[in-house]
């Protein structure tokens, strides 16, 4: 009887023992992992971690949402640019060139830059952790990582200030939905202040040298340099001109370095100073007879020993290309891109006195642009390779095949020596103090002007192809104003289509307190609707962009540029015209 | 003491080791009587049966056992083994008392087996009988209309296209949860997950999975509406439930039956296309009139000239929709075997499907089996499988074929031809070198004919899932004893898809380098397992007024799903067809993930003297949806049902009034977001930069995200008159969606993302009624009895709280666009109103012909209702400007970014300017109507007399507006499209007096196609869908052909549909906070079905 008592329970107590694993394992249970992705938990543990997300700024910052902003931002507002084939089909694009820019335009989203924000302030906050658990990542690599990922940080919060004026500034990153990224904009000068500050706190940590193996990375990474350069451009803009003037020294120094230990290595050892123009390391763009020399090395192959920063696109079929060039400047199947040169550029040399160029013979007019048709289009980073032949009385250009559609391998420039140079010209023009009529006051104006003059000369001489290379007259830029004037134009024709012309506008505007000077060179390009556009740029916040009207919906405490509207419409209704 | 019980046992065993005798009735000894020695648990240990003179001897294995002799139409006796021989004399079973046995229909739904009469919360169920024979390829088909407050919606006619299905009404905004109902086969959920790899428009294969059940094989489909009855299903049930319930096999010998469905389908005609001669005119018209110059209107392509080498290709009169669509046949073989003996039943069928679709080149193949097996190892212990499989390959077009055939232009042929106009045998595509106003929308529309034979978009999937199933009562057998049973279950689905395709650069007339031959080839596989353990809990009570049930019940599930795609472009040949054969390969994706889920319900029924009954259950989900801490959700309902119908001061309406019942019930549900890893922060790896390899971080964790819930109150009350003949049920809800579920919120984007994933953002309600009446056997006179039932429904809901930049980014701005919808979700109220501008007609005269009239002139002018785009006052008076001119009519006449600054002209479409501005903008827009049912449900009767029955049952939908945004597509004249006929009766010249606008190209040179009053249609309808006579043989006749069962039928589905609707189809889908649009979906085919069933 009890054995038949005990095999029932048995029976009933067995199958319970079937079903009491399932029930206790029941926290585990619901633990599941994604497995073509890593979890937070399971990350940041290597040295490899941490460079794997630093490469990975480096890659979203060269995606065509980032390049063809800084583009847009940098340029596609200024005198330099109109609209090129089918641009009627990129609505966000004409309206632009119509100086009608709205809340909804698309090239007002930033998203891409925060994304590139966000995931530097990422690293930085985990990169400490990394540190403590692998013996391998050295402090000193650490605060490398922490200068190197900084300046990529403030590098896009200075295109978002530059673009914007006053943005949303943070240094904590988002990780979590609990964190709310509705605040308020931080005004213009406090974040180019802080961005300042914190690239002088890291300046000393930064890579002065990459291995010589990573041949790449020199330029195609931040380095002391950069971060030297990009002090240079926001001492520009927060109008301290000592400083920038001694940042520019600093880099133009660390390439006269460069160049001199280059040349040291190399068995050549002809007179350095032949080699030197006027005392700068620049690409001559002489080769034998005819000219292109620093074109087809500066934006053909790339990574030249002029440049500073530049974002590499590698000649391989498998990585990313660059499509913003592609698709706004032109390819092989449509040239020009959507894009184009202003007419007043490219009918320049039909004029017997050039405006835009010092001489009929300046060798950049035709490498930078090539004309298909009736129409010219932008050849520079479009094309590998340019050719100006100077003999008989009207030179010419050529160029090399365009990059195939969807495969154009230019690297985007985003700092190279002779924008340090001139920008150090810029600095040492506005040190001028034109009131001071004492003796050593004018001494020192003269100075400065001859100082800027030879800065300008020596970047306009090298791309001058006639024979007997006159240097711009000096006496026609002889007064504060003329000089800075000068300095502005050197710099649209060394740095057109590099993405800076507007935001030399802007910043100039800054300084005048006005857009008087903006107004006038913008006007230059002509519009369908010039009398609107000039009175729309009238307005000092007008030069700025306004808001995406989704992220004024999101964020209630961004409040619109008043020169663009509510931010529901461009409407002039609530604006104080 | 071991020892001691081994040596007792045995010698007790020693006692006993055969036995033997004989076994009569009143009539003599009987042979074949089946003597068994059976073990306590009423298993058989040892069995014989007896001989020709009724004798008998057998083994005994164990003499504690009990001897069991049965013979059918006998009484079985049970003795126990304490002698060798036995003399048994069995009685025949029918001289036993009269018993009566009262049955109770019991409903098991998921839980516990509750009477039906003491069913405390919505339900509805429908027995396939009602439905048997209808050509419906699907359940869903047949349910339509047939459940109250279920709206099913079918996707689109194509082949293997699903429905989307509502049950009252939609409880979510969210894209993200499925808001289709959840299926429920045999107790086991429907859940193969494929949310994260998407082959191809996931929305086409969703439902089409029901497909994968074949509708012979199903019994009974009950649909559970109210939380209360879904809540046992928690997360899974928030969209309701529809439980079905197949097949087994049953007691008998074995019986087989066959059954032949023939269906012809057909497309319904659709708008009335232009020929190529008035389509050549219409372009010609349309690019003169905005410049008003012919040499934009100077396309060769329309020209007629015969010097133009393409001449030939151009000057036809094709009817392309004709040229895709066909008859559509389709048969369905099904083939079942069920039977069984005491100790095992079975039902095997099998079941192959063969179609070609209304739409030219598709088919579908599908063969699908389904086992079950039951097994009674004892009285106590059950072992039950099943066994499906389906394999379904389906043959698609790739293109959407009717929809080119509708756009392209009719001038151009089929096939090239040759120089006298003669058909060659290619086919013709567009030229690249064609004129390039053709750019933007002729030369991408491929060539639909061509594509239909020409391209590849094969797809095949094959559904297994394996079941097994062990019941065992650890107690009492029967409602005598306390009861304690045990069911556990183990369940695998196994889903396996397969896509190829290929298109071949026939189809492309682009250059070689720019993608042609493209290839792909996809699958993914998923499996889902599941098991289930349950513990049924029933007390006896001496007190036979109360009666107690309870259940609990432990669930976990683990799926997997990983898929891969490979595409391939410039292949070398059109012969090969796969990605790899020497092409670049130019996709790859693979896609991994894994789920698991975790569920606990507790279900109690509790009824005192079967009048008051209260029920209650409680279920847990662990889900890894969420992280931790918000992983569990809990699920309560709470339902009571009073049958007032027995209280005893009713017993004088019982003789009338068989069922009077009030049942009050709350519950609430929830709903987790379809996708996993929300909860962390994951790092994906992206483009390498110089060669450095880089991960990103790919998300901002959502810490906080919750479960949404949805909150119901039902008050059901249930009517039954005559026994039943007449059944009434009438529901009233409020569900209320709290921490509602939305994919992508939009965030400021300065947090480097611009949406979360998903998130909580507010609270909707559903308010409703259903009303449904059935009958049984209502009318009845000699042979023929009648039988109807109806059911209506209705169902509102409204936004009750929203975060207010989810809102915002609902709510779009109008950009003063043409075929521009304007959506507006707002707090308080309905979803999917329209809104726009009122129509009013078209301008019969120019703005100058206007103006040069004379004073006198203008008044007869407007006296005889003529028109001209001038602006009017409140009081119906011209407006004129300081000069005094008329001032002219003005489209979106400001100073803004969205400024269109149009001046009306004659031919153009007039808006009512609803402000009298002069000036047709925003401030115009009205509210034009709903695009939710005042009504929605259906209604059908069966009559039948002796053998013959005649099923219909027709669906309705009453009080709803729809956007045709197909008809202004078709009516628009502002692209190359072919138009319909209507356009034919457009303006042309000063005077005409029309509805349609003059014909303008471009998008942008015209505003004829706002969203006005002229596209908004009542959607109401009345569609008759299903008719089906039927005939069963006689038994008598059946029996000599030697057939158990014969039957044929001739059924018509879809066969009319009454509607003031324009378009093809008014059943468009709605419930969505946007308008209801009708795209022009591919419709639901016609179909015709002749049908024989064969029983052996």
């Amino acid at each position: 009887m009890m054995i038949m008592k005990l095999k029932k329970y048995f029976y009933k107590i067995s199958w319970l023992m079937i079903a009491a694993p399932l029930l206790s394992s029941c926290s585990g249970f619901l633990e599941v992992e994604p497995l073509n992705e890593i979890v937070l938990e399971k990350f940041w543990n290597e040295e490899s971690d941490v460079e794997n997300v630093v490469a990975g700024c480096y890659s979203s910052l060269q995606s065509q949402a980032c390049v063809e902003r800084m583009m847009a931002w940098g340029e596609f507002r200024s005198d330099n640019i109109v609209g090129g084939t089918n641009v009627a089909n990129n609505q966000d694009l004409a309206n632009i060139f119509k100086e009608n820019i709205n809340a909804s335009n698309g090239f007002t989203s930033w998203d891409q830059m925060y994304y590139v924000i966000n995931t530097c302030n990422t690293v930085l906050l985990y990169a400490p952790t990394v540190a403590q658990k692998d013996p391998n990542y050295t402090e000193s690599e650490l605060n490398a990582t922490r200068a190197e990922v900084s300046a990529l940080r403030d590098l896009c919060y200075f295109y978002l200030i530059r673009t914007f004026r006053d943005v949303p500034y943070t240094n904590t990153p988002y990780l979590d939905n609990t964190q709310s990224g509705a605040v308020a904009a931080t005004p213009f000068d406090a974040v180019l202040d802080s961005l300042i500050q914190d690239l002088e706190s890291v300046q000393q940590y930064a890579v002065k040298t990459y291995p010589t193996n990573e041949p790449y990375y020199q330029r195609g990474r931040i380095t002391q340099d950069v971060i030297h350069a990009m002090l240079c451009d926001m001492y520009l803009w927060k109008q301290d001109y000592q400083s920038a003037a001694r940042y520019a020294d600093l880099v133009i120094d660390a390439k006269l370095l460069e160049y001199k230990n280059k040349i040291a290595k190399s068995s050549v050892s002809s007179n350095l100073q032949d080699q030197l123009l006027n005392g700068y390391p620049l690409i001559t763009d002489q080769s034998g007879s005819s000219y292109g020399n620093a074109f087809s090395t500066i934006f053909g192959d790339g990574n030249s020993s002029e440049s500073i920063f530049e974002l590499m696109y590698m000649n391989d079929d498998n990585m990313l290309a660059n499509g913003a060039v592609s698709y706004y400047y032109g390819n092989a199947t449509t040239f020009p891109g959507i894009v184009k040169p202003a007419e007043f550029i490219s009918a320049d040399m039909t004029l017997d006195v050039p405006q835009v160029y010092t001489s009929k013979y300046d060798t950049r007019y035709y490498e930078n642009m090539e004309s298909s048709g009736s129409e010219y289009g932008i050849a520079k980073y479009a094309s590998r390779f340019a050719q100006v032949t100077t003999s008989g009385t009207t030179p010419k250009g050529t160029h090399g095949s365009f990059y195939p559609s969807a495969y154009c391998h230019a690297n985007w420039i985003i700092y190279r020596l002779t924008d340090i140079m001139l920008m150090k010209a810029e600095a040492l023009v506005e040190m001028i103090d034109e009131n001071d009529s004492t003796a050593t006051g004018i001494a020192q104006r003269d100075t400065l002007l001859h100082q800027a003059y030879n800065i300008v000369n020596t970047v306009n001489l090298r791309s001058n192809g006639s024979t007997n290379k006159t240097d711009i007259d000096y006496n026609l830029y002889s007064s504060k104003t003329q000089m800075a004037n000068l300095v502005l134009q050197e710099r649209q024709r060394e740095l057109m289509f590099e993405g800076k012309r507007w935001y030399d506008l802007v910043r100039r505007s800054r300084r005048d307190g006005n857009t008087n000077y903006l107004v006038s060179r913008v006007m230059q390009k002509g519009s369908e609707n010039a009398s609107v556009l000039q009175s729309k740029l009238t307005r000092m916040e007008a030069i700025y962009w306004p808001y995406n009207k989704e992220e004024i919906q999101v964020n209630p405490y961004l409040v619109q540029n008043p020169a663009f509207g509510s931010g529901d419409t461009n409407s002039y209704e609530g604006t104080n015209k | 003491m071991l020892v001691l019980f081994c040596v007792v046992a045995a010698q007790m065993s020693a006692q006993i080791t055969a036995v033997h005798g004989s076994v009569v009735d009143e009539y003599g000894p009987i042979m074949g009587a089946a003597v068994c020695e059976i073990d306590g648990t009423g298993r058989i240990i040892e069995s014989t049966t007896t001989d020709i003179n009724g004798n008998f001897s057998m083994k005994i294995s164990n003499p504690k056992d009990k001897i069991r002799f049965s013979y059918v139409g006998c009484k079985t006796v049970i003795m126990l083994i304490n002698k060798e021989e036995y003399e048994i004399a069995l009685k025949s079973e029918n001289v036993i008392n009269e018993v009566v046995v009262k049955a109770q229909r019991r409903l098991n739904s998921g839980g516990l087996a509750i009477p039906e009469r003491e069913i405390s919360y919505s339900t509805q169920t429908i027995s396939t009988k009602e439905f048997e024979g209808l050509g419906m390829n699907t359940i869903d088909e047949a349910l339509q209309g047939r459940i109250a407050g279920l709206d099913i919606v079918s996707v689109s006619g194509n082949l293997g296209a699903g429905t989307t299905m509502r049950l009252r009404g939609a409880s979510t905004v969210s894209s993200l949860t499925s808001s289709n109902p959840l299926i429920v086969v045999n107790g086991n959920t429907w859940n193969v997950d494929m949310s994260n790899f998407n082959v191809n428009s996931a929305n086409d294969e969703q439902f089409a999975q029901l497909l994968n059940i074949n509708p012979e094989d199903i019994s009974s489909i009950t649909v559970l509406k109210d939380a209360a009855a879904t809540a046992i299903y928690g997360s899974q049930g928030a969209n309701g439930v529809i439980e079905l319930t197949t097949k087994r096999g049953s007691l008998g010998k074995p019986r087989v039956s066959y059954s032949l469905r023939l269906t012809g389908t057909y497309q319904p005609e659709g708008y009335k296309m232009l020929s190529g001669d008035d389509y050549t005119m219409l372009l010609k018209e349309s690019y003169f009139n905005p410049e008003q110059s012919h040499a934009s209107a100077d396309i060769r392509e329309l020209n007629y000239d015969p010097t133009f080498s393409e001449y030939e290709q151009y000057n036809n009169n094709t009817d392309w929709r004709s040229a895709v669509t066909q008859v559509g046949l389709r048969q369905n073989h099904f083939l079942s075997v069920t039977g069984g003996g005491e100790k095992a039943t079975f039902r095997i069928s099998g079941g192959f499907d063969n179609e070609t679709g209304s739409v030219i080149q598709q088919a579908l193949n599908r063969f699908s089996t389904r086992v079950a097996l039951d097994y009674y190892v004892s009285d106590r212990i059950k072992i039950a499988t099943n066994f499906s499989l389906t394999y379904t390959k389906n043959k698609r077009n790739y293109d959407d074929l009717l929809s080119i055939a509708n756009r392209k232009m009719p001038n151009m042929s089929i096939y090239e031809q040759d120089k006298n106009g003669n058909d060659t045998g290619t086919y013709y595509e567009m030229l690249q070198s064609a004129s390039s106003v053709f750019n933007d929308n002729q030369k991408s529309l491929v060539n639909p004919v061509a594509s239909a034979y020409l391209a590849k978009n094969d797809q095949r999937t094959y559904d297994i899932s394996p079941e097994f199933q062990v019941d065992y009562k650890l107690l009492g057998l029967d409602d005598n004893h306390w009861r304690l049973d045990y069911q556990g279950r183990v369940y695998m689905n196994i889903f396996n898809d397969y896509v190829d395709k290929f298109y071949p650069q026939a189809l492309t007339t682009v250059a070689w380098n720019n993608a042609v031959n493209t290839s792909y080839a996809g699958s993914s596989k998923s499996v889902a397992f599941n098991t289930k353990h349950t513990l049924t809990l029933i007390p006896h009570f001496n007190n036979k007024d109360h009666s107690l049930m309870m259940m609990g019940r432990v669930e976990l599930t683990s799926g997997s799903s990983n898929g891969s795609g490979t595409e391939g472009r410039n292949l070398p040949s059109g012969g090969i067809t796969i990605p790899d054969a020497g092409g670049l390969v130019s996709g790859l994706s693979t896609s991994y993930s894994q789920w698991h889920s975790m569920y606990y319900t507790f279900s109690t029924h509790y009824a005192y003297k079967g009048r008051y009954m209260a029920d209650f259950s409680l279920r847990a989900d662990g889900t890894t949806k969420f992280g931790p801490g918000k992983r569990w959700g809990y699920f309560p309902a709470l339902s009571f049902r009073w049958n007032i119908i027995d209280e005893p001061f009713m017993e004088p309406a019982r003789k009338w009034l068989s069922m009077l019942s009030l049942r009050p019930s709350w519950g609430r549900v929830g709903n987790q977001p379809g996708t996993d890893y929300l909860y962390a922060s994951k790092y994906a790896s992206a483009n390498k930069y110089i060669n450095m390899s880089s991960m990103l971080p790919s998300n901002i964790r959502l810490t906080d995200l919750r479960w949404e819930t949805v909150s119901t109150y039902d008050v059901g009350m249930d009517l039954g008159f005559f026994n039943d003949k007449l059944r009434l049920t009438l529901e009233w809800y409020r569900s209320t969606t709290e921490d509602m579920l939305m994919p992508n919120i939009r965030i400021p984007s300065n947090t480097g993302y611009l949406t979360l994933a998903t998130g909580n953002v507010g609270s909707m309600r559903n308010n409703g009624w259903e009303f449904n009446i059935d009958t049984n056997r209502l009318l009845e006179k000699g042979k023929f009895y009648a039988d109807f039932n109806a059911s209506f429904g209705n169902n509102r809901n409204e936004i009750l709280s929203m975060d207010k930049n989810v809102l915002k980014s609902l709510n779009t701005d109008f950009t003063y666009g043409n075929a521009e919808v304007l959506q507006r979700v707002q707090i308080g109220n309905p979803f999917g109103a329209i809104y726009g501008f009122r129509y009013k007609g078209v301008y019969e005269y120019g703005y100058n012909t206007f103006k040069k009239m004379t004073a006198d002139e203008r008044e007869a002018f407007l006296n005889a209702g003529h028109t001209a785009p001038v602006a009017m006052a409140a009081d119906h008076t011209v407006i004129y400007d300081d000069e005094g001119n008329p001032v002219r009519m003005m489209y979106a006449y400001s100073n803004t970014g969205a400024a269109k600054n149009y001046e009306f002209k004659g031919g153009d479409a007039i808006y009512e300017d609803i402000n009298n501005d002069g000036n047709i903008n925003a401030l115009d827009i009205v509210y034009l109507g709903s695009s939710l049912p005042k009504l929605t449900g259906g209604f059908g009767f069966t009559l039948n007399y002796d053998g013959w029955k005649l099923n219909t049952q027709f669906t309705y939908r009453v009080g709803n507006k729809i956007l045709n945004m197909a008809r202004l597509d078709a009516e628009s004249m502002s692209t190359n499209n072919n138009q319909s006929q209507a356009v034919n009766y457009r303006w042309r010249k000063e005077g005409d007096v029309t509805n349609i606008p003059r014909a303008m190209y471009g998008s942008t040179t015209n505003y004829n196609t706002l969203i006005s009053d002229r596209f908004v249609e009542d959607g109401s309808f009345l569609r008759l869908n299903y008719l089906q006579l039927s005939y069963a043989l006689k038994s008598q006749l059946v029996k000599h052909l030697g057939l158990g069962g014969l039957r044929f039928y001739i059924s018509a589905n879809n066969l009319f549909i009454l509607t003031k609707y324009t378009g093809v189809d008014p059943e468009v889908g709605y419930g969505s906070y946007g308008a209801s649009i009708d795209s022009g979906q591919t419709p639901r085919a016609r179909s015709y079905t002749l049908g024989i069933t064969l029983d052996f």
